[in-house]
């Protein structure tokens, strides 16, 4: 691969000063004059109607400015349910955390004192938790139609994939497998909580919230208000992570702006962590039922799934169980049920339909490679993707380097063994898995202008998440306009000053909105070439919303090869991660040094879903039992190992630079890489996430 | 030093945490709230200021001093993000109340750098890429700047302990204990990279 100028060598962030001296400016730290302090109620039931609901005394407490409520406000939140129609405030209300009331008043604690003072009247309805019990005859129905989630097109039916046919791909087998995995809800536990401040100017609203993009945000919002796209403006110059659930408009952004309007007056709304570990989202919990034919040689011939994955009460996120399509094989059928629950809303964390889908999939193939007494290496190596399902040529593939090149920096053949050979209470042992993430072309804009002084200006509709997004569109905008990065200047996070953004969400700001900038700044470097540099005030500047053409006959994909070492202490189920290394193709690397973080960051938190993370419930009462940052056991500093980033440069023919997707991907295979090393060190499997102690140490009695 | 990691201490006492996760305040009368007069040196300067007895560290700091670099990511002491020094200790300022930090020290994420100099964790936080999203940011440097004061030479092992109170969900633990031992001079290309 060429070596570029600025593109590919490791770059501090260019915010990175604020973000270290306490200057960085988060929406929480915001305040404008006359703000009031909101705060939410919600429900203590699983399912429950609210018979009554008085709000009398809290509305007579000094210093309430107003309070929402069912029964005073039916906006509708779009983006809360694709289905069906979700309130801000829902009565019957459908899981513990559903909100009930939202309070304004002159600071925090008086509307805390509120809250407390609001009575609701509940009666208790039957709930359920599990998905394939929510479609059991007799089950409550949480929404009209039943507890199956309809498809898009409204019909009743699992979201089904098939190529091939299965029946002819089992009779072409000489063994088939099956084996069941399942895997929990767990929260995305960004560390910035949910707050907003919703100002109203006349009829002009300006939001100040962390969002992952102001865009869609935006449209959204004017929406769900009824108001003119022009009367909303969204900003977000700071926040604190989100990892899928800040995507879109959410709930308390339109409860500020609602409360905000009836107190005439600003509201900052503010979520407590156990808020937001409820009453967000985070991933859905999945049962899966494998089913794999395969040749005595290894040949993949069959692959079925048949999956179950919890909604929550509303239809948030897709509840896809993915991954099959890094291998390949000629008859797959793919079946998956997204079922209402009474349990804490699912939708997207990172790498969103994958990580827990590969964890039962790459299980089930590193069985079968053991009952072939194949190295799982080889037997993915062997059965890898060639083609996109079989069928489409990648744009560039470098899956076999990923998994060749990661597993000689890791020493593989050394380390490796049959699995459970060894002896003594501490078993070591390693584990592989691969992934794949869609990186498509995409809708993105830009606008870039420069001055007398020859400083360009960036105009991009991104939020800087954690990925350093400013940073990565600042490099692109360097590279394409042959220019120092000192000479550009990054506008962001403001949908008043920034055209539209695809949003950090999908993996695709890179490419998408990177290509908008390298496409912005081919024009505008025409303009100088014909007209030179502006004199004065005067700017020459160069607009362009990239919609680039499908790719067709083609996928542009990333992929991706983890390699993780564990010591198992057999006594106590204590497993510890000794070694890791990540293999990415990504196409080329626009920052080394940020990626690197992404990676790391993206394996860490694949190994606490691994090995800690879940929301627990209590079956007898319905309730969430370990919202928080301890009772999810979120991974710290003691439990992370070191992680090592291998690149794999493919030559990319599209995109900015030949950049392909990264965020997302990096968590995809980490969760199956770290079982499939306990496997390995222990010649037994669990087969439910997280592989917490006491089941390590069920499966070795 | 305890070599008991918080996930240790965690596993042996979830059942506790469980009961004790909802926050329980006094049912307050009507009529204003009990006010204290305190007297707290904040990165060097002195704050004569009446405070709610309710409010916490973190609480003050923010809404009352602008020192808005010390993030509250729970407000209930579990993620750190809000740790500033308290009398050179590095505390959960969301689980201290404003009322016990009358007469003491505290130093916040506002006070490293000093003439418009950065500490040298600030630089080598930004040369390694320790923050990512940053919101627990504020809080590694503190609990490193803790560290650093009673131990200037750790090793990698030493940093993870002493600041296994800061959680990072962007995960970004090697960058961040690859930052302190290069400010602290100690960081080995054998502790940089093991491959």
């Amino acid at each position: 691969m060429n070596s570029l100028k600025t593109l590919g060598h490791p770059t501090s962030r260019i915010d990175a000063m604020k973000r270290v001296t306490g200057t960085a400016t988060y929406t929480g730290d915001l305040r404008v004059p006359g703000m009031l302090y909101a705060r939410v109620l919600r429900s203590p039931h699983a399912h429950a109607r609210i018979k009554r609901i008085d709000v009398s005394r809290a509305q007579a407490l000094p210093g309430v400015k107003a309070i929402l409520t069912h029964e005073n406000c039916d906006v509708i939140w779009g983006s809360g349910d694709m289905r069906n129609k979700r309130y801000l405030f829902n009565n019957p209300v459908r899981f513990a955390g559903d909100a009930v009331a939202a309070v304004a008043a002159t600071d925090r604690h008086t509307a805390e004192e509120a809250m407390r003072l609001i009575e609701v009247e509940y009666e208790k309805l039957p709930f359920v938790l599990d998905p394939e019990d929510a479609l059991k005859p007799g089950a409550v129905e949480i929404q009209a139609g039943g507890n199956l989630s309809p498809t898009a097109r409204g019909q009743r039916e699992p979201e089904t994939y098939r190529r091939g046919n299965i029946e002819t791909g089992f009779a072409a087998a000489d063994r088939v497998f099956e084996d069941h995995y399942s895997s929990p809800h767990i929260n995305n536990a960004q560390l910035e909580p949910r707050v907003a401040i919703a100002q109203w100017n006349g009829d002009q609203l300006t939001v100040f919230t962390p969002t992952q993009g102001i865009s869609n945000c935006h449209t959204e919002m004017a929406r769900d208000l009824k108001l003119a796209p022009e009367k909303v403006r969204v900003i977000c110059h700071y926040m604190g992570g989100g990892f899928g659930n800040k995507n879109q408009n959410h709930d308390f952004e339109l409860m500020a702006a609602v409360l905000a309007k009836n107190a005439g007056a600003p509201v900052k709304i503010e979520f407590t962590r156990k808020e937001d570990f409820l009453s967000v989202h985070g991933r859905w919990p999945t049962k899966q039922y494998y089913k794999i034919g395969v040749r005595n040689d290894g040949t993949l011939t069959a692959i079925q799934l048949r999956g179950y994955s919890g909604m929550g009460p509303y239809r948030k996120g897709t509840g896809g169980i993915a991954g099959i399509e890094i291998y390949q094989c000629p008859h797959v059928e793919r079946q998956v049920y997204p079922v209402y629950t009474n349990k804490a809303v699912s939708a997207n964390l990172r790498g969103p339909d994958y990580p827990q889908g590969v964890f039962g999939l790459e299980s089930l193939m590193d069985d079968i490679a053991t009952a072939l007494k194949m190295d799982p290496l080889e037997f993915r190596l062997k059965n890898m993707t060639r083609k996109f399902q079989d069928q489409l040529e990648y744009t560039s593939i470098g899956l076999e380097d990923c998994l060749r090149k990661g597993a000689e920096a890791f020493e593989w053949k050394k380390r490796w063994h049959a699995p459970g050979e060894g002896s003594g209470p501490m078993r070591r042992g390693v584990g592989v898995a691969m992934g794949s993430f869609g990186s498509n072309l995409g809708r993105s804009s830009a606008v870039i202008d420069v001055d007398a002084q020859g400083m360009y200006h960036v105009h991009v509709g991104v939020t800087d998440i954690g990925t350093g997004a400013k940073t990565t569109m600042a490099l692109i905008a360097a590279e394409a306009l042959e220019a120092p990065l000192e000479k550009i200047d990054v506008i962001w996070g403001d949908t008043g000053r920034c055209p539209y953004s695809v949003g950090e969400s999908g993996s695709r700001t890179t490419t998408q909105t990177g290509w908008a900038v390298v496409q912005a700044a081919q024009d505008l470097k025409r303009q100088i070439a014909e007209k030179g540099l502006p004199k004065g005030s005067d700017l020459l500047t160069a607009t362009v919303n990239a919609n680039p053409d499908p790719l067709r006959g083609q996928a542009r994909v990333s992929f991706v090869a983890h390699f993780a070492e564990v010591e198992v202490d057999t006594e106590t189920g204590h497993v510890k991660v000794t070694k890791y290394v990540a293999a990415h193709d990504s196409g080329r690397v626009v920052n080394p040094l940020t990626a690197e973080s992404q990676v790391k960051g993206g394996a860490t938190m694949g190994i606490g879903m691994a090995l800690h993370e879940e929301l627990l419930y209590d079956r007898a009462s319905g309730l969430p039992l370990t919202a928080g940052y301890y009772g999810a056991r979120i991974m710290t500093h003691l439990d992370t190992p070191e992680v090592d980033v291998l690149w794999i440069q493919t030559e990319e023919p599209y995109g900015p630079f030949g950049a392909k997707t990264l965020g997302e991907p990096t968590i995809i295979p980490s969760p199956a890489a770290v079982a499939n090393a306990i496997f390995n060190a222990i010649g037994k499997r669990v087969k439910d996430l997280p592989i917490s102690r006491d089941k390590l140490l069920g499966v070795l009695a | 030093m305890s070599k008991i990691s918080r996930r240790r201490f965690v596993e042996g006492t979830s059942a506790g945490l469980v009961a004790t996760t909802v926050p329980l305040r006094g049912q307050t009368k009507a009529g204003a709230p009990a006010k204290s007069a305190i007297k707290v040196t904040v990165n060097g300067t002195v704050h004569r200021i009446e405070v709610e007895d309710r409010w916490t560290l973190a609480e003050v700091l923010r809404d009352h001093l602008g020192l808005t670099g010390s993030k509250i990511g729970c407000d209930r002491g579990e993620c750190g993000a809000c740790t500033v020094l308290l009398d050179g200790k590095n505390v959960y300022s969301c689980s201290q109340l404003a009322v016990w930090a009358d007469g003491r020290t505290v130093e916040t994420v506002e006070g490293l750098a000093h003439n418009g100099k950065l500490d040298p964790l600030q630089e080598a936080f930004i040369e390694h890429d320790g923050p990512q999203c940053g919101f627990c940011t504020s809080g590694q440097l503190m609990s490193a700047k803790a560290l650093l004061n009673h131990n200037p030479h750790p090793t990698a092992d030493e940093v993870r302990h002493a600041m296994t109170g800061n959680i990072c969900r962007c995960g970004n633990y090697n960058h961040y204990v690859e930052s302190v031992l290069a400010a602290a001079g100690t960081l080995s290309a054998d502790a940089r990279r093991k491959a």
